[in-house]
C-alpha cells in the first residue's frame, strides 16, 4: 500500500527532465526560415490566433495554445474544437519575447461615426463584397451546370451498357443536353458561401495597425508569481517539452514529451518559488493526485536571476 | 476536401477567402470527424512514429484550416445593431427560434452571445454596414461590451454545444422568498391565470342573493342551538364541497354582537356590497329549505332571467351524516364548550394595555399551569437553567439536539449572515436540452441550474459570497463555470448535513 503518508522528496534537479526528448519539435529555430509574423489579436485581454497559417506557425514554435472556437465541420460538440486558438500569458510572452508574433489591434471603426473619405472607402468595399457574390454565384452556376451534365452522360453511359451503340441514343443525349441547358436554373438560395473565420480583409483591414512587442499588454504590472511561471515555461519550452494548462490537474502545466496529439503528458508542473513555505499537506495532496493520474509531480522553482531552474519530483516510498 | 486558397504564404489577407470553385466543391465535402488513435508513451524517435505523428498533424491542420461553407438558402441573415448591442434578423429564424431570441418592436433579435454562437454553426451571417462579419470579427465586436465577457460566451458556447437550452439571467426574473412561498404563479402568467379563474363556472353564480325571510329563519334557527349544530369538522368535508360551503361557513368568522352592532350602514357607500348585510341560505340544516327564490330582477344584467332553483340535487352531494365522535372526544368538547361559555371575557386580558403586558400575563399563567412546584425554583427561576427538562424528551436524539450547543446553520439560509465582498454575479439560466423537455420560451419554467463564471485565475469565492449568488437564485443551484484557458470545469458547492444514526 503506498496509502501511507511517508512521501520521500527526492531532490534531484533535472533527474526528469534532464535529457531532451529525441523529437525536439522545434524548441530553437535560429536555423529555421524567417516566418512571417504570427498575427496576435486581443478579444478583451485574451490573445487569440485566428488564421490556420498563424496557429501552425506557433504550434512549430512549439506553442500549443487551446482551440476554443466551435469546430466548422462539426459545430455541436466539445470534443474537437476549432480555431480559434487561445494562447496563455506564459504562451503569448514566449511568442513576442522571441519576436515571432506582434500584437493587432483591430479598426475601431466599428463604433466610431465614419468621417466622409471613411465612407467612401467603405462604399467601395460593399460594391468590391457584392461584385465578388455576382461573380461566385455566376462561376458556381456554370460548375452546377456542368455537374449536372457529367451525371446525365454517366447515367446514360450506364443505361447504355445492356443496349447497343446505336445512333438514336446518343442522339437522345444530344437532345437531352440541349434541353438541360436551356431549362437549368440555378437557385440563389443554393450558391455556396463563405461565412469566414479570419477576418475577410474586405471590411476593415486598412485600420489594422501592428504593435511592437515591447507594448504588450501588462507587461508592466507582472507579479513575482506569473514571473516564476514564465520562467519555469521558458525552460521547460526550452528542453524541448509541450506545454499545456494543467488548471484541472491541480497545477500549472502539464508537460508532454512530444506533440500532445501523440503523446500523454508525464508531469505535473507545479510552480513554488525556491524560499516559499509550502505546508505538507499541499505537497501530499498534490503528490496524490499525481498518482492518481499516473503522471509525476513536479516542483519547479525557478532561481535567482538566469539561474537553472530547480525541479523536484515526489514519489511515495513503497515503504508502508 | 477544400483546402483554402494559399496562394501565397506571404501575410496575404486574403489567403483564407474560398474562390468560387472551391465554394462549389465544399458542398460535397466530408462531415466527419478523423477518429484520434491511441497515444504513445515516450517519443522513441523511431520512423513509424515520426509517421504516425505526421499523419495525426496533417489530419489536424486540414480539420482546423477548413472554412464554413453554406448554401445561401440556409442562411439567416441579420444585421448588428451596435448602439443596442444586438443582432436583428432580416430573413425569418430557422429552429433555433424555439430556444433562442426575442421579439422587440417587431423584430426578431438575438442576444450577441447567441448571434456569435449561431455564426459559429454556420446558421446565421450577420452584417454590419453592408458587409458580413467573419467569426473574428464577431468575436472582437460582440464581446467588446461590459456586458459580456469572452470566458462568459465560451461557457455559454460550451453548454449550447452539449444542448442546453442558456438564456441570460436577471436578478428580477427569480420569484422572491415572500413569493415563492405564497407559490404565486410568475409574474408573466399571473394575468392569464386569473383571467381562467374567472370564466371557470362557479357555483357561486347560482347563489342567491336575498334576504327572503326563509334564509334569516334559518340564520336564526342555527344560532339558537350552535352546540346541536357542531360544524362538520374540516377533515371529514371534501374539499371539493368546501366552495360551496364557503358562503354561509363564513359567517361563523363574525361575532354575533359584531354582526348586530355593525350591521348594514344605511348611509355608507352604495357602491360596494355590505356581505355583512347579505344573507347566504343555508342549504346544510336538517329541515331542507325547499327551493331558492329567485332573485331579484334588478340586482340582474339585462334580459336575464333566473327561475327557483332546486337544491335538492346539491344536498345530495353535501355530506349529511351525523357526526359521530367518540365518547372521550364527545365529553372534552362538551368541557370546552362550558368552560368558554362560563368563562365569558377574560378581564385579566382584557385589562392588558398592550402585548408586552399580554405576553407577561400568558408567561404567568404558563409557569402557574406547569406546575412550579415540580421545577425547583432556585434552579429554573434564575438567568442561568438547566439545558434540560427531565420530564421532557427523552429520546437520545432529542437530547442531543438540545445540548448542542453550536446549531448547524444551512450557508443558503437568510439566518446566517456572512458580508458578501466581491462582484460574483449570476450570468446564465440552464435549461435540459430542449429535446427531452417541452421547452417554451414564454414560459422557461425553472431552471436546471444557474452559471456563475469564474476564472482559475481568480480566487474562490467565499460563504459570504455563495450565500449571496444562491439567495440571487433561490431554489435553482448555482453552478460555477469555471474557465482555465478554454477548458472549462463545473462544480457546485453543496451544504451537507452530517448523517445522525440516532433514532428519532
Amino acid at each position: 500500500m503506498d496509502a501511507s503518508p511517508t512521501a520521500e522528496l527526492t531532490t534531484t534537479p533535472g533527474q526528469y527532465v534532464g535529457e531532451p526528448p529525441q523529437d525536439g519539435g522545434g524548441g530553437d529555430s535560429t536555423s529555421r526560415p524567417p516566418h512571417p509574423l504570427i498575427g496576435i489579436h486581443l478579444c478583451g485581454s485574451t490573445a487569440l490566433l485566428w488564421r490556420t497559417a498563424d496557429v501552425r506557425a506557433a504550434r512549430e514554435a512549439g506553442v500549443v495554445g487551446s482551440l476554443v472556437g466551435a469546430l466548422p465541420r462539426q459545430p455541436r460538440q466539445n470534443g474537437r474544437l476549432g480555431r480559434p486558438l487561445q494562447l496563455g500569458r506564459e504562451e503569448l510572452r514566449l511568442l513576442l519575447e522571441t519576436r515571432r508574433a506582434s500584437v493587432r489591434l483591430p479598426g475601431d471603426d466599428l463604433e466610431r461615426s465614419a468621417p466622409n473619405s471613411e465612407g467612401e472607402v467603405q462604399q467601395a468595399q460593399v460594391e468590391c463584397y457584392e461584385e465578388e457574390q455576382r461573380r461566385s454565384f455566376e462561376v458556381q452556376s456554370i460548375l452546377a451546370l456542368e455537374e449536372r451534365k457529367s451525371a446525365l452522360l454517366r447515367a446514360m453511359g450506364g443505361a447504355k451498357q445492356g443496349y447497343h451503340r446505336n445512333h438514336t441514343t446518343d442522339r437522345g443525349v444530344s437532345g437531352h443536353l440541349e434541353v438541360l441547358d436551356q431549362s437549368f436554373i440555378f437557385p440563389r438560395s443554393a450558391v455556396a458561401v463563405q461565412l469566414s473565420t479570419a477576418r475577410a480583409g474586405l471590411s476593415h483591414c486598412s485600420d489594422e495597425r501592428t504593435l511592437l512587442s515591447s507594448a504588450q499588454p501588462g507587461s508592466s504590472l507582472r507579479d513575482p508569481r506569473s514571473e516564476s511561471r514564465f520562467q519555469v515555461f521558458r525552460d521547460l519550452r526550452q528542453r524541448g517539452y509541450y506545454i499545456t494548462s494543467a488548471g484541472k490537474f491541480g497545477g500549472d502545466f502539464l508537460v508532454y514529451p512530444g506533440d500532445p496529439l501523440r503523446f500523454h503528458a508525464h508531469f505535473i508542473a507545479v510552480c513554488v518559488a525556491l524560499d516559499e513555505q509550502l505546508p505538507l499537506v499541499d505537497v501530499l495532496a498534490v503528490a496524490r493526485l499525481g498518482s492518481n493520474v499516473k503522471k509525476t509531480v513536479l516542483l519547479c522553482s525557478p532561481g535567482p536571476r538566469a539561474a537553472p531552474v530547480h525541479y523536484t519530483s515526489l514519489q511515495w516510498s513503497g515503504m508502508v | 476536401m477544400a483546402e483554402p486558397n494559399k496562394t501565397d504564404d506571404s501575410d496575404g489577407i486574403f489567403s483564407e477567402l474560398l474562390s468560387p470553385s472551391e465554394l462549389f466543391a465544399a458542398r460535397s465535402r466530408t462531415r466527419k470527424l478523423p477518429v484520434r488513435g491511441q497515444k504513445d508513451f515516450y517519443p522513441s524517435g523511431s520512423e513509424q512514429q515520426k509517421q504516425q505523428l505526421q499523419n495525426s498533424l496533417d489530419e489536424h491542420w486540414d480539420l482546423v484550416s477548413e472554412e464554413r461553407v453554406e448554401r445561401l438558402g440556409n442562411l439567416v441573415r441579420g444585421i448588428w445593431n451596435p448602439s443596442d448591442q444586438i443582432v436583428e434578423l432580416q430573413s425569418p429564424a430557422g429552429k433555433f427560434w424555439q430556444t433562442m431570441g426575442f421579439s422587440a418592436n417587431g423584430k426578431q433579435c438575438l442576444q450577441p452571445e447567441e448571434a456569435l454562437y449561431l455564426m459559429e454553426c454556420g446558421n446565421l451571417q450577420v452584417f454590419h454596414r453592408d458587409l458580413p462579419l467573419s467569426i473574428q470579427e464577431g468575436y472582437e465586436t460582440f464581446l467588446s461590451s461590459s456586458k459580456l465577457s469572452l470566458q462568459q460566451y465560451q461557457v455559454f458556447g460550451h453548454l449550447k454545444r452539449l444542448g442546453y437550452v442558456v438564456s441570460r439571467f436577471h436578478t428580477s426574473s427569480v420569484p422572491s422568498l415572500y413569493e415563492r412561498q405564497l407559490n404565486l404563479p410568475p409574474p408573466r402568467d399571473r394575468g392569464a391565470i386569473q383571467l381562467k379563474r374567472k370564466r371557470s363556472p362557479s357555483p357561486e353564480a347560482t347563489a342567491t342573493v336575498a334576504s327572503s325571510p326563509s334564509s334569516a329563519r334559518d340564520e336564526a334557527a342555527y344560532r339558537s342551538h350552535p352546540s346541536a349544530q357542531q360544524p362538520v369538522s374540516e377533515s371529514s368535508h371534501p374539499p371539493a364541497d368546501d366552495v360551496t360551503g364557503r358562503s354561509w361557513w363564513g359567517d361563523r368568522l363574525f361575532p354575533p354582537e359584531q354582526q348586530q352592532e355593525g350591521g348594514p350602514s344605511p348611509g355608507g357607500s352604495t357602491s360596494r356590497r355590505d356581505f355583512l348585510s347579505i344573507q347566504f341560505p343555508d342549504l346544510g340544516a336538517r329541515d331542507s329549505p325547499g327551493p331558492l327564490a329567485p332573485p331579484d330582477p334588478s340586482l340582474l344584467p339585462g334580459a336575464m332571467a333566473v327561475g327557483v332553483c332546486s337544491v335538492s340535487s346539491w344536498q345530495r352531494r353535501l355530506n349529511m351524516r351525523k357526526e359521530k365522535p367518540s365518547g372521550r372526544e364527545q365529553r372534552r368538547r362538551e368541557e370546552e364548550e362550558r368552560a368558554r361559555r362560563s368563562k365569558g371575557p377574560d378581564r385579566e386580558v382584557q385589562g392588558c394595555r398592550s402585548w408586552a403586558e399580554y405576553r407577561r400575563l400568558m408567561e404567568r399563567r404558563r409557569k402557574w399551569n406547569s406546575g412550579s412546584a415540580m421545577r425547583p425554583a432556585h434552579l429554573w427561576e434564575k438567568d442561568v437553567t438547566p439545558l434540560h427538562d427531565p420530564r421532557q424528551g427523552t429520546s437520545t436524539a432529542e437530547l442531543l439536539e438540545k445540548i448542542s450547543v453550536v446549531k448547524t446553520s444551512r450557508w443558503a439560509d437568510k439566518a446566517c449572515s456572512v458580508q458578501a465582498v466581491g462582484e460574483w454575479q449570476i450570468s446564465f439560466n440552464v435549461h435540459q436540452p430542449a429535446v427531452n423537455t417541452e421547452f417554451r420560451k414564454s414560459s422557461p419554467g425553472t431552471p436546471y441550474s444557474r452559471m456563475c463564471v469564474c476564472s482559475f485565475d481568480g480566487p474562490v469565492p467565499g460563504l459570504g459570497e455563495l450565500q449571496h449568488l444562491s439567495q440571487q437564485s433561490g431554489d435553482v443551484p448555482v453552478t460555477m463555470a469555471v474557465v482555465d484557458h478554454g477548458d472549462i470545469s463545473f462544480y457546485t458547492f453543496k451544504h451537507f448535513l452530517l448523517p445522525c444514526d440516532l433514532p428519532q
